[in-house]
């Protein structure tokens, strides 16, 4: 992981809660954990299946209108909508050494 | 949509294939970790490797290489997947063969997963899934070489314990590691007779969920004597899977439905969620082996694949990029392939000439030199285009960039009511529609995928390429625009562009009418960058250029020789002495002292030679050119006579009054009513319509044809093929399903004629109805 100084939180908008947010929040190169999938079962599952699932760490490689994610090993292109119905907890990076 | 009727097949089916009969090998992994590179190392039968998600769409086998006689293997490619519980076709299709529900594959005798090393956790989900299953299995972990890349280092001994099954190292693209896989297949396959179905577990499960499973189990073993599958994964999968009770049709009794759901409301009730439970203790297991066993010896950083994604995926950059890439693409195409072109069109001249020398005059010659020669010459030469083209297109899919533009082009796509991932079998559908029809299978979404294959026609595919070329070669002005491109090459691009909107404009009329439904959610692997290999690339370009040569050989061929049938009878005699007697009559009125019909042949044969090359100008006076003229013009039209007197003649006259509007005559009918086989045969057909006795007046240039239609006037001396004609016809052609292969993929992939003629008549009422606005809206303009 690359350590910055910046604290990681939610790029813009409304965040639901002070540490959950969507992922289609999140700036790009932002490290979070995934806490809830919000949509339909059956997109849920698959999410899961792929590894996308809860409690597992996933870094947000290039938001632009859709979203690309690190997870495991693997580059997973999601579009904006269900980066909306995927809450995250953005993870704090340490501060950078001296 | 065919789904595989469960029924056919129960599960008590007699074990394993009938005795000597070849033994099947069933190949299956996730989509992209390289099934299909290990597929074609250990067949030597080299299918087509790609990089995008999916690309493994049809049924494919292949026998083993080096397999005893006695004992031939089968290896059989299933479509990519990610878990046993299928989202789409293509995935049903694996399970299906995994769970022997299809009626003719036989079940597998041993099972090889494919593991892509540098992404071990997500890709042993579905491994330690089929490992349960209980069949002799091998694992073949695929990709050590960009493991060691990446930094991951991996204990094979502690994983083929921890799995119980061994694992075989391997870097199949680099032919790394095969005649490992394929000796221990070979070792395998003896003792599998007395092999009993394995116990495997990867799923530590709440006792409650346990004992449900066990339950459930214990009833499918009891209505299913003769499973050749573990019993308890099946139960797993049909308690924790929304949809596995759904689309297994009838082939489960209602007493199985009914408890699968009393479990599931008992595990409610305590508070358990069965949709998740069975996902989370599996990746809680692999989270352990993953532990044990791979040593990451390389920190997670900002990586070069990641700036990649950031510009090529970037909303306006990555767009830009994609444009430019597209027309640098088509601009190549346009140009670099003329040089082979020119010389495969001289060398189909030769070859024309020469034959025709050898030969007395006679039907036999002219079916030889106009109908088979000239005709397939007319498509062949477009080979290096067909090259290029294919060169692209694997390129673009084996590099990864596929799949980028398919992410990218998700937002254009959903804002018609598709994903990003039909995107992929309209970018091949440039290619040629069929392998883009196939490659709509991974599209989850039924409606979705009949959409996508109802608009991938609208592609301009390879076969259009010769009819723009020559089109575009005759009509449009070779001039420069904005400096570094070609009017030339921007038509083309123009095309295909054309191509483009339209079918997205229809997609989106489709999504809102006929086909409704909610836009689909884009989920998406992107696999990661490679350098595309020299070989697989090569290979890719030759088997689509044999299927080119094939079908020129072949479909081709044969409209040609029944084209040149058509175009030469019935024969009117009378033409040919009419046609005579007015040569004649020219001579004799220029030279009133030559009276005998000796020295009037002689005379005939003199002026119909070309000029010596050596006299000057001067020497060949003025009334030796008008006579000239006066003959050349006897001959066009006699050969125009000949033409509307033959059956094709009669026909296209028949079309043309439903043609006349769109600027075409009754000769473009007949390569238009010709192509409705293939586009590529109206090159050829527009050789044999043109060419027709008159071989010796083709150029040895490039686009003798192109030249040709130059040369096409109406009776009042205006060229027949303007700019405006030429642009109509290229819109028809864009447009027109003029494709037998087509209809077929699409009747078999639909599974009815419904949709299939639904596709041919609304893509001809399209092409008739642009071809209209262009060539009448042309003429408004005063462009014609």
């Amino acid at each position: 992981m690359k350590v910055t100084g910046e604290s990681a939180s939610c790029g813009e908008g409304p965040c639901l809660g002070p540490e959950l947010c969507p992922l289609s929040k999140v700036r790009a190169g932002t490290s979070v954990r995934i806490k809830q999938l919000t949509s339909s079962p059956e997109i849920s599952h698959r999410l899961r299946e792929m590894g996308f699932c809860e409690d597992q760490q996933v870094r947000l490689v290039s938001h632009q209108h859709n979203v690309i994610c690190q997870v495991c090993n693997m580059r997973l292109g999601i579009s904006s909508q269900l980066a909306d119905s995927i809450l995250v907890e953005p993870l704090r990076r340490s501060p950078v050494p001296a | 949509m065919s789904t595989p009727n469960p029924a056919a097949t129960p599960s008590g089916s007699p074990p394993a294939a009938a005795p000597g009969g070849p033994l099947y090998v069933a190949l299956t992994g996730n989509p992209n970790c390289g099934k299909t590179t290990v597929f074609n190392a250990l067949t030597g039968l080299r299918a087509k490797v790609g990089n995008y998600a999916g690309v493994t769409v049809e049924r494919k086998e292949g026998q083993l290489k080096n397999a005893p006689a006695a004992t031939p293997i089968t290896i059989l490619d299933l479509p990519g997947t990610y878990s046993l519980s299928p989202k789409s076709l293509d995935e049903q299709i694996s399970r299906d063969v995994l769970f022997h529900r299809l009626p003719d594959v036989p079940p597998p005798a041993l099972v090889v997963v494919v593991v892509d090393a540098s992404n071990l956790e997500r890709n042993l989900y579905y491994a330690t899934q089929v490992l349960e299953l209980g069949y002799p299995t091998l694992v073949a972990l695929n990709m050590m070489d960009v493991a060691a890349e990446n930094g991951h280092e991996i204990d094979l001994v502690g994983l083929a314990a921890r799995l119980g099954v061994p694992v075989l190292p391997l870097v199949a693209s680099a032919h790394e590691g095969i005649d490992a896989l394929r000796a221990a297949i070979l070792r395998t396959v003896p003792a599998l007779a007395q092999t009993p179905v394995a116990a495997r577990n990867f799923c530590a499960l709440p006792p409650l969920f346990t004992r449900a499973v066990g339950d459930l189990a214990a009833r499918l073993d009891t209505l299913f004597p003769h499973h050749r599958t573990a019993t308890p994964p099946e139960a797993l999968l049909l308690l924790t899977d929304d949809q596995a009770l759904l689309s297994a049709g009838a082939h489960y009794p209602a007493e199985i439905r009914t408890a699968v759901e009393q479990s599931r409301a008992q595990l409610t009730a305590a508070g358990l969620d069965w949709r998740t439970s069975a996902i989370e203790a599996r990746y809680a297991r692999l989270g352990e082996i993953h532990a044990a066993t791979v040593h990451e010896t390389a920190p997670e950083g900002i990586t070069f694949s990641d700036r990649l994604d950031g510009l090529l995926t970037h909303k306006i950059w990555g767009l830009l990029i994609f444009v430019v890439l597209m027309a640098l693409m088509f601009q190549s195409i346009f140009t670099f392939a003329k040089i082979p072109m020119d010389f495969l069109s001289a060398v189909v001249d030769g070859i024309g000439a020469h034959v025709g020398s050898l030969m007395a005059e006679g039907p036999l010659n002219d079916l030889l030199v106009n109908g088979v020669i000239k005709g397939v010459g007319a498509v062949v030469i477009f080979l290096p285009q067909i090259l290029l083209l294919f060169l692209f297109i694997s390129l673009l899919e084996d590099t990864g960039y596929m799949s980028r533009a398919a992410f990218l082009m998700d937002r254009m796509m959903s804002r018609v009511g598709l994903h990003g991932k039909s995107f992929i079998p309209m970018l091949s559908s440039f290619a040629c529609a069929i392998p883009g029809i196939m490659a709509t299978r991974t599209i989850e979404s039924p409606k979705d995928r009949l959409v996508t294959i109802l608009v991938a026609p609208l592609m301009s595919c390879s076969a259009r390429l010769p009819v723009y070329t020559v089109l575009i070669a005759a009509c449009i002005p070779d001039i420069h625009v904005l400096g570094f491109f070609k009017l030339t090459g921007l038509t083309m691009l123009a095309m295909y562009l054309l191509g483009i909107v339209v079918a997205l404009l229809m997609a989106w009329l489709f999504k809102s009418t006929l086909l409704k439904g909610a836009t689909p959610i884009l989920i998406m692997e992107l696999p990661p960058y490679k350098r595309p290999v020299l070989y697989i690339t090569l290979r890719h370009m030759w088997d689509r250029s044999k299927l080119f040569l094939r079908r020129a050989g072949t479909v081709i061929l044969g409209i040609n020789i029944l084209l040149w049938a058509l175009a030469t009878y019935p024969k009117d005699p009378t033409l040919a002495e009419k046609s005579f007697r007015d040569r004649n009559a020219v001579i004799q009125e220029a030279f009133p002292t030559i009276t005998s019909p000796a020295d009037l042949a002689l005379k005939l044969a003199a002026l119909q030679a070309p000029p010596p090359a050596d006299a000057p100008p001067a020497a060949t006076n003025s009334v030796e050119t008008a006579v000239r003229e006066k003959l050349e013009l006897i001959d066009r039209e006699e050969q125009g006579s000949k033409l509307r007197h033959s059956f094709a003649g009669r026909l296209g006259r028949l079309i043309e009054p439903a043609i006349a509007p769109l600027g075409f005559d009754w000769k473009m009918g007949i390569g238009i009513v010709a192509s409705f086989a293939a586009r590529e045969v109206f090159v050829s057909t527009m050789s044999v319509v043109y060419n027709i006795g008159d071989f010796d007046k083709s150029d040895t240039a490039t686009s003798s044809l192109a030249k040709e239609l130059q040369a096409q006037r109406h009776a009042d001396g205006t060229p027949v093929y303007t700019t405006l004609v030429a642009v109509s016809l290229m819109v028809f052609y864009v447009f027109a399903l003029q494709c037998v292969s087509t209809v077929a993929v699409v009747r078999r992939e639909t599974n009815s004629w419904k949709w299939p003629l639904f596709q041919w008549a609304y893509m001809g009422a399209l092409a008739w109805l642009l071809a209209f606005l262009t060539y009448q809206g042309g003429r408004l303009l005063g462009l014609g």
